[in-house]
């Protein structure tokens, strides 16, 4: 009877929860703190267009048709990228709710910093409320960028990241839904790293400052250092449109044409340009590389290594790859 | 054999029905069930000497409030102790003592008990929380004298208000102690006040039916108190309500029945969050019970229905723990906000004054739990290391223990940075031992705002 009871429970839940993952679905299109923002992904393609045009000597018509080539958007790597989005929003509305939120985080920072005798709280509480602001602002992005960069260096240097990591790199041709190819195991990594970054930025500021003084410069509810990396075009990282900027900004943002560089296929281009939004990570720790307009690059994997498009080999083959090198390691031991 | 199934089933499913449809929302009145009794009472309930305690709490209140700064030092202490120590019968109950549009059918405290006292229920355990190496009634009679040489109950050099750290502490020390470590405690066991003899000799109520109605008397509930919304009974205890408070309609309110005391109120003002109903969960407890009793009609109750009280028991001193918990959580967000006020103005006038009065009623709380059948051990000592003995005051100096003739030493200083970090880890605390669900005052909550104002969604982006 109780097992009658909990699945009828269930059942009438499926609906809400359906609800729920529709609604997730398009919300990200509609949220001005995403990427995929409507507003974005317009602002990306007036971007991409007027660089062809202007840039690359395509006239109106044909860098329009450039821009929204067919054979990029419905080629079977980029078919792929549609369903493992609609796919990962599923698992994340699952899991989401198992794993460590920024507030634990946040609480556990900040009682670990009233543990220490050398600075005590609100002891800056006095500074110029537009400084902290600003101070808040600038860390929040500062330590945020850092750690993807840091967390992404690992994804490539370590084969068990590695495994999961290369479903991203799967991809053979790119478009601004190809952020979201990635394996759901590289998600809740990710998610983490946010976790952590957050709680710990929150738990210090609102240690030193008192949590009544903080709050960030943001545009449209993002940080506006974000918002610029969204409005200056952040969707075409992934895509075949390889704007460049000059090799004085490169080093100290990413272009487009460095990001995909990250992903061409050649042997010289691999491991570097590990920076999301800064490129003066890459060029302190030495994995800068300048963009090669030029070069027509391709992207993807050797089908020994992934495949672009097959979705149960997506998912699976990392932990097959993970299985199999556990097992070498065991056999090398004994 | 399918009629035989049919007809059990429908006196099984009117059994039921008849059992939900007379399950009692009010506490009382229940019937004589005590073998043997010849008297003319009708109804069994009775708990007259806690609603007289609960009146004797809200009067010694009232009275910690009259000194005028010394002159009647001596002779408010000995009318303050009269209330306290006894005899009171005679005693005017000066609060609740109603008001225009809500009289009281009660005016001394012999009305509604001879002989109850607060000192003879009061916690008499070491109570470490107070400055003085004290057991309980010790720091009540301290507290009291200190009252009564203080102008209004107000210390503003040493951060006390004794109204409320008086009347908090007693709420705990006396109805909260009574009940989960006497009456639903000892009282319980089996052969302690048995069902089927008399509480005491010519008593009306068996052993079990008056222990149990002792329980619910400490708790401050009107009977029906399960009809009234968690706003309705916050009204009723501030005298505002009367049509909610006069359950019988007579235009009167009689005390015994029909009026919300401190710690109900304090249930009642946890329930107004909507995120708790500690009012509802403990009186149906206390209802429960009382029918389990009942329902022995004067035999000795069976292992089985001890089990059953026990876990109401259970039931009630949880959720009443909780209660306390949820109050002092309250004033410790409220001390925190009320230095955040400070810091911005002065620590002078009025906002210093409400600072004291939140930090007695937080104290007052905090000695409250403490005075409990259990032994809260590392949190109680953690408590009072936060909260201190006293009050940061208006020089950053605190009390930090008495001298040889009972003078406050304040020889150590505290910035109020300092101290509003103790309160947020008093909040802390407290929702780590106590779950704490209404959070009042939440300061914790502005570190999860802050949280929760960046996206962590977008945080799992990568590239």
């Amino acid at each position: 009877m109780d097992e009658v009871n909990s699945l009828s429970a269930l059942l009438s839940q499926l609906p809400d929860w359906g609800g729920t993952y529709l609604h997730d679905l398009s919300a990200d299109f509609l949220n001005e703190r995403k990427r995929i923002f409507w507003g974005y992904l317009a602002l990306s393609a007036v971007l991409a267009v007027l660089f062809l045009f202007s840039m690359r000597g395509y006239g109106w018509r044909s860098a329009l048709a450039r821009v929204f080539d067919k054979r990029v958007f419905w080629s079977g790597s980029a078919k792929a990228d549609y369903v493992i989005f609609a796919v990962n929003r599923a698992v994340s509305l699952l899991i989401s709710p198992m794993l460590l939120t920024q507030s634990a985080v946040t609480t556990t920072v900040f009682f670990a910093m009233s543990d220490q005798s050398v600075i005590g709280f609100q002891s800056l509480a006095g500074w110029p409320s537009g400084l902290i602001i600003a101070l808040y602002t600038l860390v929040f992005f500062l330590a945020d960028d850092l750690s993807k960069y840091l967390i992404h260096r690992w994804m490539h240097h370590w084969p068990g990241l590695w495994a999961f990591h290369k479903v991203h790199h799967s991809a053979e041709t790119m478009t601004p839904i190809t952020v979201y190819r990635v394996h759901p195991v590289e998600g809740i990594l990710y998610g983490l790293r946010g976790a952590l970054v957050v709680g710990c930025v929150i738990g210090v500021f609102a240690f030193l400052f008192g949590a009544g003084a903080l709050s960030l410069y943001t545009l449209l509810g993002v940080n506006v250092f974000a918002f610029f990396f969204n409005v200056a075009g952040a969707n075409l990282r992934h895509s075949h449109i390889n704007i460049a900027y000059w090799p004085w900004l490169e080093r100290v943002l990413i272009s487009p044409a460095q990001h995909q560089l990250h992903h061409s296929t050649a042997t010289r281009h691999f491991d570097r340009n590990f920076g999301a939004m800064l490129a003066i990570w890459d060029w302190m720790f030495g994995s800068l590389h300048l963009s090669e307009p030029e070069e027509e690059l391709t992207f993807g994997l050797k089908p020994h290594e992934a495949s672009a498009t097959r979705i149960a080999d997506i998912y699976l083959r990392p932990f097959r790859d993970l299985y199999h090198m556990a097992r070498r390691r065991l056999v090398r031991k004994s | 054999m399918f009629r035989s199934k049919l007809m059990t089933t429908s006196l099984v499913v009117s059994v039921a029905f008849l059992a939900q449809s007379t399950a009692a929302d009010t506490y009382g009145p229940f019937p004589i069930t005590l073998k043997g009794y010849e008297g003319d009472a009708t109804n069994s309930v009775s708990y007259g000497g806690q609603i007289a305690r609960q009146t004797l709490e809200q009067s010694l209140k009232s009275l910690a409030a009259k000194g005028d700064g010394g002159a009647n030092a001596a002779e408010l202490e000995k009318q303050m102790l009269s209330y306290f120590t006894g005899p009171t019968a005679e005693l005017p109950i000066i609060a609740p003592a109603g008001k225009d549009g809500f009289p009281i059918l009660q005016k001394t405290v012999g009305e509604l008990s001879g002989s109850a006292n607060l000192e003879g229920k009061f916690y008499n355990g070491l109570m470490p929380a107070w400055a003085g190496n004290m057991t309980g009634i010790d720091v009540a009679k301290d507290m009291i004298a200190r009252a009564a040489a203080s102008k209004g109950g107000y210390d503003a050099e040493n951060g006390f208000d004794y109204p409320q750290l008086i009347s908090k502490f007693t709420m705990g020390a006396v109805q909260y102690s009574q009940a989960v470590d006497n009456y639903l405690d000892e009282k319980l066991a089996a052969d302690v006040k048995p069902n089927n003899l008399p509480y005491s000799d010519g008593a009306s109520y068996t052993g079990k039916e008056h222990s149990w109605d002792e329980a619910f008397g400490y708790f401050g509930a009107p009977a029906h108190a399960t009809s009234l919304a968690p706003k309705v009974a916050y009204n009723v205890a501030k005298l505002a309500d009367l049509e909610a408070a006069d359950a019988n309609g007579d235009g009167v309110v009689d005390l015994k029945t029909e009026m919300v005391f401190g710690p109900a109120y304090y249930a009642a003002g946890a329930d107004t969050s909507g995120a708790t109903n500690y009012l509802p969960t403990i009186v149906n407890a206390y209802i429960g019970g009382r029918e389990v009793i009942t329902a022995a009609a004067g035999e000795a109750l069976t292992a089985e229905q001890l089990g059953e009280l026990k876990a109401y028991a259970s039931t009630i001193e949880d959720a009443w723990e909780n209660v306390l918990a949820e109050a002092a959580f309250k004033y410790a967000g409220s001390v925190y906000k009320d230095i955040a006020t400070m810091k911005d103005t002065a620590a002078e006038g009025d906002i210093y004054r409400t600072y004291v009065k939140h930090w007695g009623e937080l104290k007052g709380f905090a000695m409250a739990i403490q005075s409990g059948r259990k032994n809260l051990g590392a949190t109680a000592v953690e408590l009072n290391k936060l909260i201190g003995y006293g009050p940061v005051t208006a020089d950053n100096s605190y009390v930090t223990g008495v001298d040889a003739d009972g003078t406050f030493i304040r020889d150590r200083r505290m910035t109020w940075s300092d101290y509003q970090l103790n309160m947020l880890k008093v909040q802390k605390l407290l929702d780590e031992q106590f779950s704490i669900k209404a959070r009042s005052n939440d300061v914790l909550a502005e570190l999860d705002a802050l949280a929760g104002a960046v996206d962590a969604a977008s945080n799992a982006e990568t590239d």
